[in-house]
């Protein structure tokens, strides 16, 4: 069994926090799966994951383990309509697209509004109604306010 | 859409560019301070090449630039391109950033990534009314002091404010931007304590009806409903009113009992030959539709009138001078006459119809309900290897082809550029088009007008799927900002429409009478004849039509419904040769033509002559096979 029960990562430089399968640097990277640095999707820093023989060290030292994480971002989607909610981060996998949806206003921190599912995503940024596709909005991670 | 095309070229003035998001209102304020008219809707993205104008401050000369709309100086889209190119060219030019005030983070986003460049800066924060009425506030003065320069508060639309900003335009300066960023995250956060500082909701707003029908129109099932009214209105006034009350106007009073007989009998007084005309009756019924089988009869009458055919006297001279005048007797009023067939074919059929579908148009661009539009089929369009966004090539391409063909520059990607651009040229007729096509299907029964129609919109989805397989490529994401429903404002409805319509006239009445000179040489060289001849094979052979059909596809080369004017002819005409099926047939063929010389011309522009070429060569061959697939596929089930 190589899936750890605890897949949730924290990038060492700007503190996001994201989940372990999340974060390949570069899908063309010749090193594949014996690169062990880990990219983190906020900020495109890159860090070296922890070795399990240093949190198996941890341990032995009774250092506090890492917390279980309550996953408390959900993609879009997972909204009502009509329910309110704040960003908390862009999972895209372009930079582009996520330019595209930051001239809109939808970056970390900024309140939305899911005003509809079907038959495309609509939300509402302050003044801007902007309409999104289900893909894009799948990339969406919000909380619930 | 912009009638000035030329490349710029710096000039010695002090220029004023016109830089802002997109859908905010640049080319009203454009029309305000230059007194120039360029199109403006209410749709972003609308302004797909720049303007240039001149207006006086205080007797001193400016040249104005209206811009593209960018929400970002990387540009992803082609418009943006060119926005960002005139802030290459112009290193000199003051630039006035117009602003939705509503939206002012994003505006504001814009205006420090223009101060960058260091240029004199002015901002103007447009559409005051609408801010005021979604019940916020913004501080103006604290703006302009965090900025460093000049802000201007104004409604554009009502001309407020104008001239508060053509003073202020001399103060402009270089806005403060204190760090150098170059990520829009810093620009975000930055923009962000601006609008702490001046942005406030003073009252919580309460939606109003523009604002639900809005989101009417965007549900899943209610925005059916509406789309089945909108569709249903269009259809009853371009295809009831104005393809069949005022066509018949023009076509049977107008043109049929006065303008055609006036003519000649002008031309048979100054080129006298023996000759006399034959008189057809023409019956005319005026009536109000309400379906296509129903309406309110309100008048009728009958007369007998002067057709353009003659017959020679007995006693005819023929000497060289008698042939000299019969020629351009012919030429001018013979069967294929400039004035009985060019210009009243161009006068009295095209000119309702596209006047009255451009009418439509226009207010559904500025009531914003074809961004929901592009909502509504993003679905289907994605099979097709496009998005939502192109729907608005898709709809304009009702109107004029070549229109359309130049507005696809909105779309992101080639690939979606040329998706619709051959599906525009394939499958989709414009008014004037669809118009006479309609005629045709009186012919038909209504079974066979659906199987039509089916036909066509599989035919699109099918080319455009596999277009998109074979192309590769990506599709751009879809993400569309929707702006607010706005009652149109009727003046600006009817500019647009006669700014459209001169466009459309000028494009089209010279390839009519280029066409019918066309026709009237090879009638008189008879040539007419060997070209049927010729064209037998494919004609009677493939597309089981008789063979005088093939001088309608020849014209359908030149503009496809002056082919289909020629098969009307034939169907409906008073000697009809063509049955219901071979109608059908002869429909199929002659709507996936190219729809005209300049949908071609204007392809090869804007995609390069290889696409173009390789867009023609599909097109013809598809059309007669597709035509003969019909025929012979009619003819196994027994029709």
């Amino acid at each position: 069994m190589k899936t750890r029960t605890n897949s949730y990562v924290h990038c060492p430089l700007c503190g996001f926090e994201f989940e372990r399968r999340d974060a390949p640097c570069a899908h063309s990277c010749p090193l594949g799966k014996f690169c062990n640095l880990i990219c983190c999707p906020n900020c495109r820093y890159e860090f070296p994951e922890q070795p399990r023989s240093i949190s198996w060290l941890q341990r032995l030292f009774h250092r506090s383990p890492a917390k279980p994480v309550q996953r408390d971002s959900i993609p879009l989607p997972e909204l009502e309509e009509g329910e309110h909610s704040e960003l908390v981060c862009l999972n895209c996998a372009h930079a582009s697209r996520r330019n595209a949806l930051a001239v809109y206003g939808l970056v970390p921190g900024s309140r939305l509004v899911l005003q509809q599912k079907r038959p495309t995503f609509v939300v509402r940024v302050g003044e801007t109604e902007l309409a999104l596709e289900a893909e894009i909005a799948q990339e969406i991670l919000v909380k619930r306010i | 859409m912009n009638s000035t095309q030329e490349i710029v070229a710096p000039t010695t003035l002090t220029t004023i560019l016109l830089v802002g998001n997109p859908n905010v209102g640049k080319s009203v304020l454009f029309s305000k301070l230059t007194g120039k008219y360029v199109t403006v809707s209410n749709y972003p993205g609308t302004t797909v090449e720049i303007a240039r104008g001149e207006t006086a401050i205080e007797d001193e000369p400016f040249a104005v630039i209206d811009t593209p709309g960018v929400n970002d100086l990387a540009p992803r889209a082609e418009d943006a391109r060119v926005t960002c190119d005139v802030l290459r060219d112009y290193p000199e030019a003051t630039i006035v950033q117009v602003a939705d005030a509503k939206n002012l983070r994003r505006a504001l986003l814009l205006t420090l990534q223009l101060a960058e460049l260091n240029r004199p800066q002015v901002l103007v924060l447009n559409m005051m009314d609408e801010l005021d009425k979604c019940g916020a506030h913004v501080n103006v003065r604290k703006l302009s002091e965090l900025l460093g320069i000049p802000v201007v508060p104004t409604i554009a639309t009502a001309g407020t404010g104008v001239h508060l900003l053509q003073k202020q335009i001399g103060s402009a300066r270089p806005a403060v931007a204190p760090h150098h960023h170059n990520n829009i995250e810093t620009y975000l956060a930055q923009a962000n304590e601006i609008l702490a500082q001046t942005y406030t909701h003073v009252r919580p707003h309460h939606p109003t009806f523009a604002q639900k029908l809005g989101w009417w129109a965007t549900h899943p099932v209610k925005g059916f409903a509406i789309l089945a009214l909108v569709l249903y209105f269009t259809f009853w006034f371009v295809g009831l009113i104005g393809a069949g009350t005022a066509v018949g106007f023009f076509e049977n009073i107008v043109f049929g009992r006065y303008v055609n007989p006036w003519a000649i009998r002008v031309v048979d007084t100054v080129l006298p030959f023996p000759h006399h005309h034959h008189t057809e009756v023409s019956h005319y019924r005026f009536e109000i539709p309400v379906t296509p089988a129903r309406g309110i009869l309100l008048y009728e009458s009958s007369r007998d009138i002067l057709a353009p055919t003659y017959s020679l006297d007995p006693d005819a001279m023929s000497g060289w001078w008698t042939q000299a005048r019969r020629l351009a007797h012919d030429f001018l009023v013979g069967e294929y006459g400039v004035i009985t067939m060019a210009i009243s074919y161009a006068l009295a059929i095209v000119l309702p119809i596209v006047t009255t579908f451009f009418l439509v148009f226009s207010l559904l661009e500025d009531s914003g309900y074809l961004p929901r539009l592009a909502i509504m089929v993003n679905r289907v369009f994605r099979t097709m290897g496009l998005n939502g966004k192109a729907v608005l090539p898709m709809i304009l391409g009702l109107g004029c082809d070549t229109m359309a063909t130049m507005t696809t520059r909105i779309l992101e990607t080639r690939k979606e550029r040329v998706i619709t651009t051959l599906l525009l040229a394939l499958a989709i007729p414009c008014s004037a088009q669809l118009g006479v096509l309609l005629a045709m299907t009186a012919r038909i029964s209504f079974g066979a007008a659906a199987l039509w129609c089916a036909l066509m919109i599989v035919i699109m989805i099918v080319i455009g799927w596999l277009t998109a397989r074979l192309l590769g490529g990506e599709t751009s994401d879809f993400i569309l900002e929707i702006p607010p429903m706005r009652r149109p404002q009727l003046s600006n409805v009817f500019i647009k429409t006669f700014a459209r319509l001169e466009w459309y006239l000028k494009e089209v009445v010279p390839l009519f009478i280029l066409g019918t000179g066309i026709l009237f040489m090879l009638d008189k060289l008879h040539v007419l004849d060997k070209i049927a001849r010729f064209g037998e094979p494919l004609v009677t052979g493939w597309l089981g039509l008789p063979r005088e059909m093939a001088n309608a596809f020849l014209i359908g080369f030149l503009r496809r419904d002056y082919g289909a004017v020629y098969l009307l002819d034939a169907a409906t005409g008073s000697n009809a040769v063509l049955t219901p099926h071979q109608v059908l047939v002869a429909m199929v063929t002659i709507t996936l033509f190219m729809p005209c010389i300049a949908t071609l011309f204007m392809i090869s522009r804007e995609l390069g002559k290889k696409t173009a070429a390789i867009i023609t060569i599909f097109i013809f061959p598809f059309a007669f096979f597709m035509g003969g697939l019909v025929h012979h596929f009619g003819m196994w089930l027994g029709f």
